[in-house]
């Protein structure tokens, strides 16, 4: 019979013998190997390894793949070979399967015990791997780079042999009297009562096993390298899997020499012609919506229609371009792939991030000044490893940017503040969420389905997986963790501090006594609820319920809970049965938290920066099998995807002496040396996976359809010369994505109509030919500044902290609205042009934060709190984050427009507006001049003569209807102008 | 206007000239916005792949809607459905195994064994247990499975929510209902498919996210049913305005988005849009008349306990329910605010009052399905997110209540297909555990897609190279057992 000893023990020792009791006189070398060699050997032999696994001896089938499950179980149910055959899930489907004889051959094999010719005896040794992983899981929090308790720490053999003050932590070969074994079984440690406080749980059975057989075995440390790239070929990805178009380098086309050169070639072959150019009034919109997310006011409307300059339209590309308002709307972009968001998630309370804007202000500002990609995606990765000094004295805007740059890697979900929620597997998640931005969003590669096994489509190796984590092992460091709380680097320039000295301590002095102010008034409105409600409450009673209030609502007693019903009750009855009391203390409350909110963002913003940094001591990576957090395998070291490179080359890491202010000297490099590789102009994804992204904004749809999955499950590109070739102009620019949109709006295609002929819904409907251009309907942000834009109520204020929105009892959440009256809040809202570049903006002009609404990309996204029509129109949630929005077409989208208040008291600024153009103007006074603004503004075109002829008729109806009230009817004929599909479509 | 659409603008302003605009127009001021519109299915765009129309299933259903009253905080199991007389011998005293293994907080707060808090007797023919907090509920025990073996994976509600309700411990999942709208579709385009009615209260734990679309288009969200007032957000305009120029605007916005269709040929998109007016039109009369409860029997009130202090609230959202489910909503779910049955104190008075909220009305809602004959297409599920633990909690220095047990708690279904009178599943001897017959959220939900005629493996959706599906990657069961 075959020894075995438990998998458990780690001591692995196989005797396999051909002498077996009931032979069956199957053996492995003649009646197994041979069919395995055939029917699996193609993925699974020794120079190419799928799953990490190779089938072509014993030796190797012991030792197994990347899933550690036993290959040589002598019962079926525990065979993992069997399971694989069985199930029909190998071999995959296409190749052929095991026969029907073949199978039956395998099975008695197995139950005989999987014997061989050749009898091998193998025991695999221990080594300091198989321990510190259990180390780093169960003892790290105590024992490790944060604590010493009793001075002992574990992360290194010497460490441990070096022990704490009681001595010791083993006596190699005597497990009995090794302390660490003793504190362990007593359960003295982990101590009970350090379980939630450090997120800890307690070694399993099989764990202290482990540990005893090591120290047994008097603790060898082993001689196991990190697995990481050499100069050897790799087995686990084949020369076939780097033939894939998208890993390999683009390449200069032989013929073309501009976009319209490579889509007309298309167009040839299809046989479909160009679309007729779009007129004037169209392209102008089209232009601004699309790079602005706005459309043109009145003057540039009228500027560019009436232009006689040849050059015309490039001439207005680079002006709509170098408006401050591009960053505004394709940072959002930017925005949406890293998962911005204001909150944590995760947790009931979805705590707020309260300096993450400040990352949202760095990526509109890169856009703006057209930050090289490549040196935007360095700060990104890597920013504070770019940092060298950090004196005081010496800090820049340059610097500060640079480790705001960082929150990049901070945008995930993350619930590992709460008080329950900070165990490994948590941590792992959101280092999880992290790798899959950067792995989809920069690279186009879906990488998630390899942290617990190989991609099953794309030639991702789950060791690659965790290669990339050790990566970011430094900063993103499970056994090393800092929750939200402590992610905060107080670096600021000189001005900045002075800045905050010289304006915030009055304001503070302010804060706190409207903070007080709000929790006397509060405490009030309740009293007068009880009061006015139940007045024949006691006034204990009463007291109670407040007290109440505080607690939670699961730890209050029957009573308490009973009073507080009372009060929600009191609560919910509708405003015209309130009491004036009540309806007053809800009115101070409200200016109360307004003026709050407005001393927040006239403060001086603290100098506190949300940030990653590499702390320098990252703890050793293992390939986690099938993911999970307390099944180490492998260890592996820092490396990239073997399929981006030839297979042969080591990622190199050089150490970098960095800034002592961020709590290390020295940096692992990891993560700047990934960035100088994602970066460097040979890369077959990077700059392809940008300008396909940019692409697709322009023109609807990607040539990559999938803008996050550049892998071999999509379709091809529809143009893939037309990829390489933009993707090389792209790095030729300087990585300039300006330039990008230069060479794609000034291009023919660009200026196509968007008529769908019969013949492009017979040849091309999905228009992959780019035969003509797509109608696509604005986005939520697009839709909801485009409404405050026209209405004369958009503040173009940049930056700075977010604004805040309300949830009313309904559900409904708006942006904090106007105070003022909307009558009088017309004002010319030409964008600026000029780059204010206020670096704060904290000191927004109190005028402008009652009387008008910011751009949304500045609204305060908590995740649970999304403004409702940005919600209603496919604001995505950031989970983690959204590489392409969904575009719905749904009921409650016309239910918000027409009936929502907010967007109907727009339409009044919006006629309000009109109207004063026209008396500021000297315009005639009519109808069909009303009509004529209306379009312009709405539309960007002007009305038609039938066009006119039916707005006239129309207003005079309403008016009818309004009896006699101009004003409303003007005001109705614009909230309808908001509804319709021509202000929601671009053409 | 009429049904003869305009080819063209030219076509539209020709007649306008001739004077037959002006009438129309007339016309069009009593008509509602849309309301000649003709049926969805013709007009959907078809390009969409994301729509509410009816899909086919993938083997023949025995429910074909779900009403889910969800019990959030976690009802007490051994208090309420699965006694233990071990408890009540051992009251008092330590936990006899190690306290680390229970509750999720800190073991310094764990008390002792705490003995079933109320009188608990077998009822109906089939002598299923149910405690005397629950005397309706009792008398339609024949019509019920209790399974008493469900577990979860996390002792906090945040995550236990989003796993009962999405299949994962993480916000940002589709839910049970958004999965079903998906994979079935609607029978009724004049309303939402998955409507979701809230406490006037407050909303539950987890907020909104209990009924997200997740990575799922929105269309797929759960709708929530205003508890008060309009039923659903903006239904009703939410500013004055004289009913006339409401039909002038309406006439007028038909006629432009007409112009601006009739110049876009083979815009399905635009097709969708005027559509989605046509919807939003039909549903404000729609969901009003759904949620009219005055068209209901004085008799049919009095048995929801509608208009009985305790029971009225709860007992007009359960009526609503079934009005709901009788018009074709695929997947309603009823929530409590906040989470009241999270005991950690007062468990015993806790438990009483809302089961005084709730008992009356859910038998209620059984027996009007039942006679009705909506039972047997109508899948009624009762449950929270977890259990609770044999031992009592301290909450400041008393120990009168219950912590979280994420390792046994019972859940019960009627009606869809479901075996009534069983008592599925067993827990250890302290209600601690669940010994036999486990069932995991994942089963649950596979068995409740079952029942849909969806298979849990065939229903997914492509993201980030993955296929997602509800019930993970590991391989559920669907528990045959339970079903008729």
């Amino acid at each position: 019979m075959p020894i075995r000893f438990t998998t458990a023990t780690l001591m692995l020792c196989f005797t396999l013998m051909t002498a077996h009791g009931e032979t069956t006189g199957i053996v492995f070398e003649t009646d197994i190997k041979p069919l395995l060699t055939a029917k699996c050997g193609k993925c699974h032999r020794e120079s190419e390894r799928k799953g990490g696994l190779d089938l072509s001896s014993m030796e190797a089938i012991q030792t197994g793949g990347e899933t550690g499950d036993d290959l040589l179980a002598a019962s079926l149910e525990d065979n993992a070979l069997w399971h694989q055959i069985e199930s029909g899930e190998m071999p995959p489907a296409g190749e052929p399967a095991l026969s029907e004889q073949e199978q039956l051959l395998v099975q008695r094999w197995i139950l005989a015990g999987t014997p061989s010719q050749t009898s091998i005896m193998k025991t695999r040794e221990l080594n300091q791997h198989d321990v510190l992983p259990i180390l780093l899981l169960r003892c790290n929090a105590c024992h490790g780079p944060r604590l010493q308790q009793g001075g002992l720490d574990l992360r290194t053999h010497a460490d441990m042999l070096r022990g704490g003050k009681s001595g010791p932590a083993l006596i190699p070969g005597d497990p009995d009297n090794s302390l660490m074994i003793q504190r362990i079984e007593s359960q003295a440690c982990p101590p009970s009562e350090s379980l939630l406080k450090f997120f800890v749980r307690r070694p399993s059975s099989a764990e202290v096993t482990t540990l005893r057989n090591w120290i047994t075995a008097r603790a060898p440390i082993g001689n196991v390298k990190p697995d990481v790239a050499t100069t050897q070929a790799d087995p686990l990805v084949s020369q076939s899997d780097r033939e894939h178009w998208a890993f390999k380098p683009p390449r200069w086309p032989d013929a073309g020499n501009s976009l319209d050169d490579f889509v007309g070639r298309k167009l040839i072959e299809a046989g479909l012609p160009w679309s007729k150019p779009a007129d004037r009034f169209t392209l102008i919109r089209r232009v601004h919506l699309d790079l602005l997310g706005l459309p043109p006011d009145l003057d540039d409307l009228k500027r560019w229609s009436t232009s006689t300059d040849r050059n015309w339209y490039s001439k207005m590309i680079d002006h709509v371009l170098s408006s401050p308002r591009y960053g505004e709307r394709w940072g959002r972009y930017w925005l949406d792939l890293a998962g911005y968001a204001d909150s944590e998630g995760g947790i009931s309370a979805d705590p707020l991030r309260p300096v993450a804007w400040k990352y949202r202000d760095y990526v509109i500002q890169a856009f703006n000044q057209d930050k090289p990609y490549d040196e935007f995606l360095l700060e990104q990765l890597a920013g504070d490893e770019l940092v060298s000094q950090l004196q005081p004295s010496t800090v820049t805007s340059d610097t500060v940017d640079k480790l705001v740059a960082t929150g990049f890697l901070r945008m995930g979900i993350d619930e590992t503040g709460s008080r329950t929620m900070n165990f490994v597997p948590e941590r792992l998640k959101v280092v999880a969420d992290a790798l899959s931005v950067v792995s989809s969003g920069l690279m186009g590669l879906t990488m998630e389905c390899a942290r617990c096994h190989s991609h099953k489509y794309d030639p991702i190796p789950q060791r690659d997986y965790y290669r990339l984590k050790a990566v970011f092992q430094g900063a993103l460091d499970e056994h090393d963790w800092s929750s939200f709380k402590q992610r905060k680097l107080n670096v600021a320039t000189k001005e900045h501090l002075k800045r905050i000295a010289e304006t915030n301590p009055p304001l503070e002095k302010q804060q706190k006594a409207l903070l007080a102010q709000q929790k006397r008034v509060e405490t009030e409105l309740r009293l007068n609820l009880l009061r006015h409600h139940h007045p024949d409450q006691s006034d204990a009673d009463n007291q109670t319920t407040l007290k109440a209030l505080k607690k939670a609502d699961n730890t209050r007693t029957l009573p308490e809970k009973k009073l507080v019903e009372r009060l929600q009750k009191a609560e919910l009855v509708p405003d015209s049965k309130q009491p004036l009391s009540v309806l007053n203390g809800r009115f101070q409350s409200e200016q109360i938290r307004k003026k709050l909110h407005r001393l927040r963002q006239t403060m001086v913003p603290p100098r506190t920066i949300r940030a990653l940094w590499d702390m320098g001591r990252p703890s050793p990576t293992y390939i986690l099998r099938r993911g999970e957090h307390d099944k180490p395998g492998p260890l592996v070291g820092p490396g990239v995807p073997t399929v981006l490179t030839d297979g042969k080359t080591p990622f190199e890491v050089t150490p970098i002496k960095s800034a002592a202010q961020l709590g290390t000297h020295t940096t692992t490099g990891r993560r700047l040396a990934f960035a100088r590789w994602l970066t460097h102009p040979n890369h077959p994804l990077t700059a392809r996976v940008m300008v396909n992204r940019i692409f697709t904004r322009h023109f609807g749809a990607g040539l990559a359809a999938d803008p996050g999955n550049f892998g071999r499950q999509t379709d091809p590109p529809s143009h893939p010369q037309l990829l390489d070739w933009l993707a090389l102009k792209f790095i030729q620019s300087g990585w300039s994505i300006k330039a990008m949109h230069r060479l794609m709006m000034n291009s023919r295609t660009y200026q196509q109509s968007s008529q769908v002929t019969d013949q492009h819904q017979q040849i091309d409907a999905q228009n992959r030919l780019l035969a003509r251009m797509p109608l696509q309907r604005l986005d939520a942000e697009a839709l909801r500044d485009s409404l405050l834009f026209v209405s004369g109520r958009l503040c173009l204020t940049s930056g700075g902290v977010p604004d805040a929105v309300s949830v009313d009892r309904n559900g409904l959440v708006s942006v904090d609205p106007s105070s003022v009256d909307p009558s009088d809040s017309f004002k010319p809202n030409r964008p600026d042009h000029q780059s204010p570049d206020d670096e704060y903006s904290g000191n927004l002009d109190q005028r402008s934060v009652d009387s008008w609404w910011r751009r949304s990309v500045y609204l305060q996204y908590r995740r649970t709190e999304i403004a409702t029509l940005m919600d209603t129109f496919d604001y995505p949630q950031m989970g983690p984050n959204c590489l392409d929005r969904s575009v719905s077409t749904v009921s409650p989208q016309a239910l918000m427009l027409l009936n929502d208040k907010h967007v109907h008291s727009l339409s009044q600024s919006f006629a309000n507006r009109i109207a004063s153009i026209i008396e500021s103007q000297n315009l005639e006074n009519d109808h069909r001049t009303r009509v004529n603004l209306i379009y312009r503004s709405a539309f960007s075109r002007p009305a038609n003569p039938e066009e006119l002829e039916l707005g006239t008729r129309t207003l005079n109806h309403l008016k009818i209807a309004w009896q006699g009230d101009e004003s409303k009817a003007l005001a109705t004929y614009c909230h309808t102008i908001f509804n319709t599909a021509a202000f929601l479509y671009v053409d | 206007m009429g049904s003869t659409p305009f080819t063209s603008r030219r076509d539209f302003f020709a007649r306008a000239s001739d004077g037959l605009l002006g009438a129309a127009l007339l016309q069009l001021l009593s008509d509602d916005l849309y309301a000649d519109q003709p049926e969805p299915a013709n007009t959907i765009n078809p390009v969409s792949n994301y729509d509410l129309r009816p899909k086919p299933v993938h083997h023949p259903a025995t429910a074909t809607s779900v009403i889910q009253l969800f019990m959030n905080g976690g009802p007490s199991q051994m208090d309420l459905f699965d006694p233990k007389p071990a408890l009540a011998k051992l009251d008092g005293k330590p936990y006899p195994g190690s306290v680390e293994e229970i509750g999720n907080t800190s073991v310094t707060d764990i008390g002792v064994m705490m003995g079933g808090q109320y009188p608990i007797k077998r009822h109906g023919e089939s002598g299923m247990w149910m405690a005397e907090t629950l005397p309706h509920t009792s008398r339609m025990v024949d019509d019920i499975c209790l399974i008493n073996s469900m577990w979860t994976d996390h002792p906090n509600h945040d995550n236990a929510l989003y796993k009962i309700h999405s299949g994962r411990l993480f916000m940002g999942h589709p839910t049970l209902g958004a999965w079903t709208a998906y994979g079935l579709g609607s029978e009724n385009q004049n309303l939402p498919a998955y409507v979701v009615l809230g406490d006037p209260l407050g909303l539950p734990k987890n907020g909104t996210r209990n009924w997200t679309s997740g990575f799922l288009p929105p269309v797929y969200q759960g709708t929530p049913f205003r508890p008060t007032g309009s039923p659903i957000l903006n239904l009703r305009k939410q500013y004055e305005e004289p009913s006339a120029v409401s039909a002038t605007a309406s006439a007028m916005l038909k006629q432009l988005d007409q112009i601006h269709r009739a110049e876009r040929p083979h815009q399905g998109a635009l097709d969708a849009r005027i559509e989605s007016y046509g919807l939003a039109a039909r549903m404000q009369l729609t969901a009003n008349e759904a949620l009219d409860l005055n068209r209901e029997s004085s008799e049919t009130q009095g048995l929801y306990g509608i208009g009985e202090p305790n029971t009225d609230s709860y007992g007009k959202r359960c009526l609503m329910a079934r009005r709901l489910v009788e018009r074709g909503v695929r997947f309603v779910q009823i929530f409590l605010e906040e989470q009241p049955w999270d005991s950690h104190v007062d468990l015993a008075s806790n438990h009483k009052a809302i089961c005084q909220r709730t008992d009356k009305p859910v038998a209620a809602l059984l027996q009007d399905l039942k006679r009705t004959g909506l039972l047997d297409t109508t899948l009624v599920i009762w449950g929270g997110e977890f259990g609770r633990t044999p031992t009592s909690q301290r909450s400041g220095n008393i120990y009168t209540g219950r912590d979280h047990n994420m390792q046994a708690f019972s859940s019960w279904m009627a009606g869809g297909g479901i075996k009534g009178g069983l008592s599925y599943g067993k827990t250890d001897e302290f209600g601690h555990k669940a010994i036999e017959n486990p069932v995991s959220v994942h089963d649950f939900h596979a068995t409740i897609l079952h029942m849909l005629g969806l298979h849990h493996q065939e229903l997914f959706f492509h993201r980030s190279g993955l296929e997602e599906r509800l019930t993970g990657v590991k391989i559920p069961t669907v528990i045959h057992d339970i079903l008729a």
